[in-house]
């Protein structure tokens, strides 16, 4: 019984609750909200804009900032959904850029494809 | 001039230029033996202020074998380490003059074992706040803030040191827990493992052992996998309030516990994700090791000098045998090659010995059975005829005997000439057997001059006859990951600037007028570029080069190795030059051979890699034309291509209507591009190629290329008379196989060259 006590102090001295985000993003969840999420190839990925016009996605390796690949798309206010498709792109960790028509950052998140 | 010189040399020391470990030769140790001079390690190159860490280990030593440091004046040990004792691993700081003091008192100690002593001596400028584990050659970041599990896994993967992205840290071995244990201060730290997803099955969660299940049911030895470490304390895990994630130094002990996801915990990052010190990859990390051995061991070991654009770790290599006139291997387990490019193939060697023949050893005493005629001119310069009479033979074949020894005048290899089954057996001695007539030979009272005029002497001798024998021939054979990954790799071997240098070579004093027609510098570029083998390099060349580039015929008929590789001995390899390339070996081979009958049982080969096609040897060994110890210096760095020149590119795809367009353009800056190549990878169980076209100033020729998975397309103005602008579009037309909506990934730009006027190869900035 005294174990268990020493062990419950132990735990409440060097633990405490903390409340964080999950840092995992599912189709249903804004792909932007997260810092990182692995993907699957042809996942559906979700995110909003608060206007429509024309935006690109950017998919690039951010240890050599060398830009994999960029699509063009016209988004529209609000929840849009693309897939993203993986088989071209090298396995790893890769940064996920949108940017409006400017070429100014919207956002930005990494993706890990396994 | 000296305030420049000592600024240039401060500002070149705080750069760290030509900082390095460099490592002595191999050599055997006696058995069962302490204090034998293991010293040669020397470290150079760093800021003699700076402090740095050096990390000695023995990798995987013989039981019994250890090292000591008799002189550590200046050191400080790292935590979990002391100076004093026989050690298998040390972390020291200290400057490098104190370091180098101490490497020059290494010593080791070994024990009864057999086998390889693998000594490895890694060094970096001290970095604060890591700790490295020199058995695994990983860095170790302690986060003493707390924070939750699935907080403390993100937040690691975002971190980078010297390179290397950071996973939360993964303990698979008593070492590693030991080390995680000795080395950080708090207690109840995060690491990978987890049962998130299923209920008890433990299951390493990062780095490159992520995936792996070594747990399936609960209870502190309940269903622990063999074979995989596991650690828990007494009742632990025991998801008591749904604890799916593990810590180690449970309550400031030794052993895990299972813990709910909302404890706020420290944790360590982990950095580096090999196994072998010697495969790190660490920037400003400076690493070398040398492999002695423990006893007398016939030993095989090789550095394979693949320059500096090639990952050598995709490489692996088995040790083949020739028998009957075919090779096989001796095993089938492939053995990787290091980072540094080493690979020890002696337990794989096949060291039973062949018959070669037989050896007539004539000794002084008896009939004349034996014959010579010394400096027999009508033979040839410098060589005897031997005559042995036939009925010494008894079973022996005589055409099978190889080597003679004759008396005190003579010891070594003849060679068969003819024989008569009723009167003698004719050999040629490559020697003129001074001591047969000079009348020094000890045994002159057995030896008369025949016919008194000095050409013919006979032997009044016993004769037996010895068997010798030898190694077999043995060979290297290095083999890649994958086909896939070694056409990628070729694809960035043999790109525009190999095509357009070799051009420009073969145009030299022609097409730009001003050339003086040099442009190939070295033996190997004419012998990569002579891709058809016959000794001329022409514009039969360049047209197949061409070809290859565009995708009309590969270089060669097949794409394994065998054909794409050419490897040399490093001292045949540095031998070669402009003006004797076309008698030198010129074929591709993915097999070396080489022999173990030396005379020596401490082998080294040195083999330097070149590839067919690689005219600017941008994949290729350096020639070098000074000696170089066998452990030449390497560092380890981050491998890229070192190209100092840039230009920009960028990429955009869409999809219009029923098509799917890619389009690169091109930013020249202010570089005269007469060459590009870029490889868009494309998803081909979605899209269908179509065509290219192409928006270029002048009369490049343009090249567009299916492959099947990518797009390899580009220009080359092979005659330097125009250049590139930022007008240049490629424009890749496909076809959807099914309806899609949007190309986020589809296609994606894999390798890619440039080259200028000057036939400067250019990096491809893709923004």
């Amino acid at each position: 019984m005294k174990k268990l006590y020493l062990i419950l102090t132990i735990i409440i001295s060097s633990c405490t609750k903390m409340d964080l985000p999950e840092p995992t993003a599912s189709s249903s969840v804004n792909i932007f909200s997260v810092t990182q999420s692995e993907v699957n190839d042809g996942q559906e990925i979700m995110f909003d804009l608060k206007s429509e016009g024309t935006y690109t996605l950017t998919i690039g390796n951010s240890e050599n900032n060398q830009v994999i690949t960029r699509e063009k798309f016209t988004g529209k206010t609000g929840q849009n959904k693309l897939i993203l498709y993986t088989k071209s792109l090298p396995k790893g960790s890769l940064y996920l850029l949108l940017e409006d028509s400017n070429r100014s950052t919207v956002n930005k998140t990494i993706i890990i494809i396994k | 001039m000296k305030k420049l010189l000592v600024i240039l040399l401060l500002f070149a020391s705080f750069l760290g230029f030509g900082q390095s470990v460099s490592a002595p030769d191999s050599k055997s140790f006696l058995q069962s033996t302490t204090a034998q001079d293991a010293s040669g390690f020397v470290l150079s190159g760093f800021s003699a202020t700076s402090t740095l860490l050096t990390s000695i280990s023995l990798v995987n030593p013989p039981s019994g074998t250890t090292f000591v440091l008799n002189t550590t004046t200046g050191l400080t040990a790292a935590s979990g380490f002391t100076l004093s004792g026989n050690k298998t691993r040390l972390v020291v700081t200290g400057t490098m003059a104190d370091i180098n003091t101490a490497l020059q008192s290494l010593k080791v100690n070994t024990g009864s074992v057999k086998g390889n002593v693998a000594l490895s001596v890694a060094a970096t400028v001290n970095p604060t706040g890591y700790f490295y584990n020199g058995v695994n050659g990983h860095f170790y970041r302690p986060i003493a803030t707390g924070a939750t599990y699935t907080a403390a896994r993100a937040a690691s993967l975002l971190t980078t040191f010297k390179g290397q992205k950071g996973y939360l840290v993964t303990i698979t071995s008593a070492d590693e827990d030991a080390f995680i244990f000795n080395n950080v201060p708090q207690g109840n730290i995060w690491f990978a493992l987890t049962d998130e997803v299923s209920e008890a099955r433990w299951t390493i969660d990062a780095g490159p052992e992520k995936g792996t299940l070594i747990k399936i049911n609960n209870g502190q030895t309940n269903g622990n996998i063999p074979g995989q470490y596991n650690n828990w304390a007494g009742g632990e895990p025991n998801n008591s309030g749904d604890e799916d994630y593990a810590v180690t130094k449970w309550g400031g002990g030794s052993q895990w516990n299972d813990l709910p996801n909302h404890f706020s915990c420290a944790y360590v990052i982990e950095y580096g994700t090999w196994i072998n010190p010697d495969d790190a990859t660490f920037t400003e990390f400076y690493t070398n090791s040398v492999t002695h051995s423990n006893g007398e061991v016939l030993t095989a070991r090789f550095n394979f000098d693949f320059g500096g654009n090639v990952d050598e770790t995709k490489f692996s290599s088995k040790a083949n045998t020739y028998v009957n006139n075919l090779w096989s291997t001796t095993t089938n387990s492939p053995r990787s090659i290091s980072g540094l490019g080493k690979v020890d193939i002696t337990n794989d060697l096949d060291t039973a010995k062949i018959n070669t023949g037989y050896k007539p050893i004539i000794a002084g005493g008896g009939s004349e059975w034996s014959y010579v005629n010394p400096n027999a001119t009508w033979m040839g310069t410098g060589v005897s005829r031997l005559l042995i009479d036939m009925r010494q033979f008894g079973n022996v074949d005589p055409t099978t005997v190889t080597k003679v020894k004759i008396l005190d005048a003579y010891d070594g290899p003849v060679n068969y000439l003819s024989h008569d089954a009723n009167g003698w057996a004719q050999y040629s001695v490559p020697s003129i057997l001074t001591k047969v007539t000079d009348g020094t030979s000890s045994f002159n009272q057995y030896i008369r001059n025949v016919n008194g005029s000095n050409t013919d002497y006979a032997f009044a001798c016993s004769i037996s006859f010895e068997q010798t024998s030898a190694f077999k021939q043995h060979g290297i054979e290095l083999s890649y990951t994958n086909q896939t990954d070694l056409n990628t790799l070729y694809n960035s071997i043999v790109s525009v600037t190999d095509v357009y240098l070799a051009f420009k070579e073969l145009s030299n004093g022609g097409l730009f007028g001003n050339e003086s027609g040099n442009e190939f510098t070295s033996g190997i570029q004419f012998m990569n570029a002579d891709v058809d083998d016959n000794g001329i390099f022409n514009e039969a060349d360049t047209y197949k080069l061409l070809q290859h580039l565009t995708g009309v015929q590969s270089l060669t008929e097949y794409s394994a190795l065998t054909y794409l590789m050419k490897l040399y001995g490093k001292t045949d390899y540095d031998a070669i030059t402009k003006s004797n390339w076309k008698t030198q070996f010129k074929f591709t081979r993915s097999l070396f051979p080489f022999s173990l009958n030396t005379g020596t049982l401490n082998n080294t080969y040195n083999v330097n890699v070149t590839w067919k096609g690689d005219v600017n040897l941008s994949h290729s060994a350096q020639q070098t034309v000074s000696s170089v110890a066998s452990n030449s210096i390497r560092t380890m760095t981050v491998r890229t291509n070192s190209v100092p020149n840039e230009i920009n590119s960028s990429i955009i795809t869409e999809i219009i209507g029923d098509k799917v367009y890619a389009y690169i353009t091109l930013d020249p800056l202010q570089q005269e591009v007469v060459g590009t190549q870029f490889q868009l990878n494309y998803d081909n169980s979605i899209l269908r190629f179509e065509k290219i076209d192409f928006k270029t100033k002048g009369n490049p020729m343009n090249y567009g290329t299916n492959k099947g998975t990518y797009v390899n397309v580009g220009s080359l103005i092979s005659d330097g008379s125009t250049s590139l602008d930022n007008t240049t579009e490629y424009k890749i037309t496909f076809a959807p196989t099914r309806k899609i909506t949007n190309t986020l990934g589809l296609m994606g730009i894999g390798t890619t060259d440039a080259v200028n006027k000057a036939g400067k190869q250019l990096n491809v900035k893709i923004n």
